[in-house]
């Protein structure tokens, strides 16, 4: 695939993305019962959701970066939120929403290798793994069936916000590379 | 009896090429040399109980008879060892199950469909020539993978030219391939890369409804898509007849080549019922068009 193609098709994998996470999102909070499915909850953000990626960044930061640091961060971040997706997905009880969250699980894999494919297809050095420690090391379980809660809701709501912004960066990216060129960084190979 | 176990058939249970050639060798034990005065210039071939002819038997030595066979076709099961001992008593030493085949054969004319569930639910069914039949045992297996990932094998179920992989994903692309394999050996087919995107058959719209307006020339025709614009943008055909004729008229695909979910057909016969059907696909052209929907009726208002 040519640099521009691999950016399109990861820009309609992020939609896509976030399309099957609003309705899951909704689903799996009701799973999760009052108050996370009420809308209008909105907890503090406890220590132990630091661990996640946030998605919460300086937008003029974010836009300074250069496009090889951005697409190096969405592909840290999603790694990282996989892995505690993945942990999610096995401990849901209905069949229907574990094949929806092993669905989405998948899909945001294929979003992982498809940042990594719109990388190498514009030369940039795959990062060696994803930023800070492995998710489970060091982080205690949850002591209690409220904060294993609030944990997978903070993980849905990271979500949310990472997909939102990545479909604007892959949509910004888009035009910045024709779709017919295939666009070689020899810079960035160290040439 | 006075042979028992007194050797054996190499080799044991083989898998042979249809029209290729075969030798095996009977091998009496040393202690029936001793024992039962018997050697290996007494050894007897059967096929299906019916003595092949000495010209194909070949002494090796005292303890070795080999047969052999220029055309496996003719062969059967199974293939026995005799001798004639004390006196002409025709005593079996040792027998074996030949099988006769034909390795896999290339897979062909690979192609796959995604056909649409529900609004979550995508299988996608592939099916592919499976090639000549081989008399053997043969497993065929969809394999798939992304470009750094691969996926458990599709294994078909009851049949050797299909199989349906219960969930695709969608905007990443796919390589498919099919592996054929048996005794005799293993083919794999061409490999096609495609985006599942790119051979959805979506479900067709739903939930139709007619209505008149002001005009009696005039009736909209509106809709349920049943598959997300994330997914992909529809375009539509739209079909429709006079209840009581039985040709269909259909409203110029250009016209309905982009999204939406109603449409207004013009120039129809005032006070006259209609029915309506639509059909839709992936609004570039890629893929599959949907089934027709279920038909709506729907009457114009007099002049």
């Amino acid at each position: 695939l040519g640099a521009g193609q691999s950016i399109q098709k990861t820009y309609d994998l992020t939609r896509y993305l976030e399309h099957q996470l609003r309705t899951l999102a909704g689903t799996y909070l009701n799973y999760l019962g009052p108050p996370f499915n009420e809308p209008d909850f909105n907890p503090p953000r406890l220590a132990r959701a630091e661990r996640l990626p946030s998605a919460t960044v300086d937008l003029d930061l974010w836009r300074g970066l250069t496009d090889n640091a951005r697409l190096a961060a969405n592909y840290r971040a999603y790694s990282r939120l996989l892995k505690y997706l993945r942990g999610l997905d096995s401990q849901v009880g209905t069949v229907e929403l574990r094949h929806r969250l092993g669905h989405f699980c998948s899909s945001l894999q294929g979003l992982v290798l498809s940042i990594a494919g719109v990388m190498s297809s514009l030369g940039y050095p795959l990062p060696a793994g994803p930023a800070g420690p492995p998710p489970s090391s060091g982080t205690p379980a949850a002591p209690n069936d409220f904060l294993k809660k609030m944990d997978d809701f903070w993980l849905l709501k990271e979500l949310q916000t990472w997909l939102w912004r990545s479909a604007k960066d892959f949509n910004r990216l888009k035009k910045k590379v024709p779709p017919a060129v295939v666009t070689l960084r020899i810079e960035a190979r160290g040439f | 009896g006075l042979v028992q176990s007194c050797g054996h058939i190499i080799p044991e249970s083989p898998v042979l090429a249809l029209g290729s050639n075969f030798t095996a060798l009977c091998i009496l034990n040393e202690s029936c040399l001793d024992f039962g005065n018997i050697y290996a210039s007494q050894i007897i071939w059967k096929m299906k109980n019916k003595v092949v002819p000495k010209e194909q038997y070949r002494e090796i030595n005292i303890t070795v008879s080999s047969v052999t066979f220029n055309d496996t076709s003719s062969l059967a099961s199974p293939l026995t060892c005799n001798v004639l001992a004390d006196g002409q008593i025709e005593q079996n030493i040792y027998g074996i199950s030949v099988t006769v085949g034909l390795p896999p054969e290339k897979p062909e004319n690979l192609s796959c469909i995604v056909y649409q569930l529900s609004n979550l639910r995508y299988p996608m069914n592939c099916t592919w020539n499976p090639g000549r039949h081989t008399f053997l045992d043969t497993h065929f297996r969809l394999k798939y993978r992304w470009s750094r990932e691969s996926f458990p094998d599709c294994i078909p179920k009851s049949v050797n030219n299909s199989c349906t992989i219960s969930d695709v994903q969608f905007f990443v692309n796919l390589e498919v391939w099919v592996e054929a394999a048996n005794a005799l050996g293993k083919a794999e087919s061409d490999r096609l890369v495609f985006d599942p995107i790119e051979i959805v058959k979506p479900l067709p719209p739903h939930n139709l409804s007619v209505n008149s307006g002001i005009l009696p020339t005039v009736l909209k025709l509106s809709w349920e898509n049943r598959i997300s614009a994330a997914v992909m943008k529809l375009k539509f055909n739209i079909r429709y007849r006079i209840s009581s004729d039985t040709n269909w008229m259909q409203v110029p695909p250009e016209d309905t080549a982009s999204p939406r979910t109603s449409f207004s057909i013009q120039g129809l016969r005032p006070y006259t019922e209609y029915v309506f059907s639509i059909r839709c696909m992936k609004e570039d052209g890629v893929g599959f068009w949907s089934d027709w929907s279920e038909e709506k009726v729907g009457v114009t208002t007099e002049d």
